[in-house]
């Protein structure tokens, strides 16, 4: 995954910053190890300390699913969410270190990311720090979930889209889906989420560790296939990045 | 998505609720082997309890149409709103399938 930076031009409202680190799931020892290594408190719901007055924000370390469905998992202040599965204390440091340089930030598993919709809980987040007119709200909803899912079906699973309109299709693609979500090869490829809320807008990308992809000059539609073009009606800015890994949306506010 | 069948003389009436996305797949599989089972030749989705679809579930929906068609039944789709409706006008479904308010 990538670790750039924003594009030159960012410049953030204020500076919200992870000032703290939050463990869903995560075994207290090395909660604890890695609080001292990324020099954050530990912070849990309720503490009326420091880190979550004014735009100070908190870092979640999640550990398996169940700790990342409650909906209290995804609210302010909590603002980055880092799934711990096989990482190295090294890489959770340079995941902690890209939330840091963003205002929304997730790194979760193809498995974990699918199971939790995180699209819909990213833009819930999107919306709690800037309320947005339902129509608006829903457009970039449905932007942010193409993303999520071409990353996640087509890149992290290599999974192909449905061709030609035909209950087979529809079976293939639903066979194909399940074998890969049931293969930790794939089901553990990652998804990074990073926002950054501007003056007069927002930027997402959305990057996945798959094969990457070349949009096609001319494409058949079938029943897959329209995705992309839907985000390239809503979103002001388009752009793929990394061969195709990484995918750039600019909202307009 | 759930969905509710409601088989009349003149049109059999399914009832979509809730969000219709990729992971749907299974569920369109069985709903489409059950719109094939009815006897009417009007198949009515009603979307109005719909409150999400993305571009697979608008995919399968095309799907849905195709395997009627090939029976010589139509489907229709019926009473979108809010994000559903906005996504079959981006989609320009209009020009595919039988669209009634």
């Amino acid at each position: 995954m990538a670790p750039d930076r924003p594009p030159m031009d960012h410049h953030p409202m204020e500076q919200p910053r992870v000032a703290a680190l939050h463990g869903l799931g995560v075994p207290p020892e090395r909660l604890e190890r890695l609080s001292a290594a990324l020099q954050l408190p530990l912070w849990r719901r309720g503490d009326s300390a420091t880190p979550t007055r004014g735009a100070a924000t908190v870092l979640a370390l999640l550990d398996g699913v169940d700790s990342a469905e409650a909906a209290e998992s995804w609210a302010r202040p909590i603002a980055a969410w880092i799934e711990v599965g096989t990482l190295s204390d090294a890489a959770l440091g340079d995941a902690a270190g890209r939330a840091r340089r963003a205002d929304l930030f997730a790194f979760l598993t193809t498995a974990t990311a699918n199971h939790v919709q995180l699209a819909a809980r990213i833009v819930r987040a999107i919306t709690d720090l800037h309320p947005l007119p339902e129509a608006q709200r829903d457009d970039m909803e449905l932007a942010f979930h193409e993303a999520v899912s071409n990353a996640l079906v087509h890149g992290n699973l290599q999974v192909e889209g449905m061709k030609g309109l035909s209950v087979a299709a529809l079976e293939r693609f639903s066979q194909d889906l399940a074998a890969r979500l049931a293969d930790p090869a794939f089901a553990n490829r990652r998804i990074e989420v990073a926002v950054w809320l501007e003056a007069d807008g927002i930027l997402v990308e959305v990057a996945d560790e798959g094969p990457g992809y070349a949009r096609p000059e001319h494409m058949e539609f079938g029943a897959s296939g329209r995705g992309l073009d839907m985000i390239a009606a809503i979103a002001e800015e388009l752009q793929l990045l990394d061969g195709g890994r990484r995918i750039r949306m600019r909202f307009p506010l | 998505m759930d969905y509710g069948i409601e088989d009349k003389d003149q049109e059999t009436v399914v009832r979509l609720r809730g969000r219709l996305t990729f992971n749907d797949h299974a569920k369109l599989r069985a709903l489409i082997r059950e719109m094939l089972q009815t006897k009417a030749k009007r198949q009515v989705l009603d979307l109005s309890a719909l409150e999400f679809v993305d571009s697979a579930g608008i995919g399968m929906l095309l799907i849905a149409r195709e395997e009627m068609s090939n029976v010589d039944k139509l489907l229709i789709l019926r009473a979108a709103a809010g994000q559903v409706k906005r996504v079959l006008t981006v989609a320009q479904l209009n020009k595919i399938v039988a669209i009634e308010d």
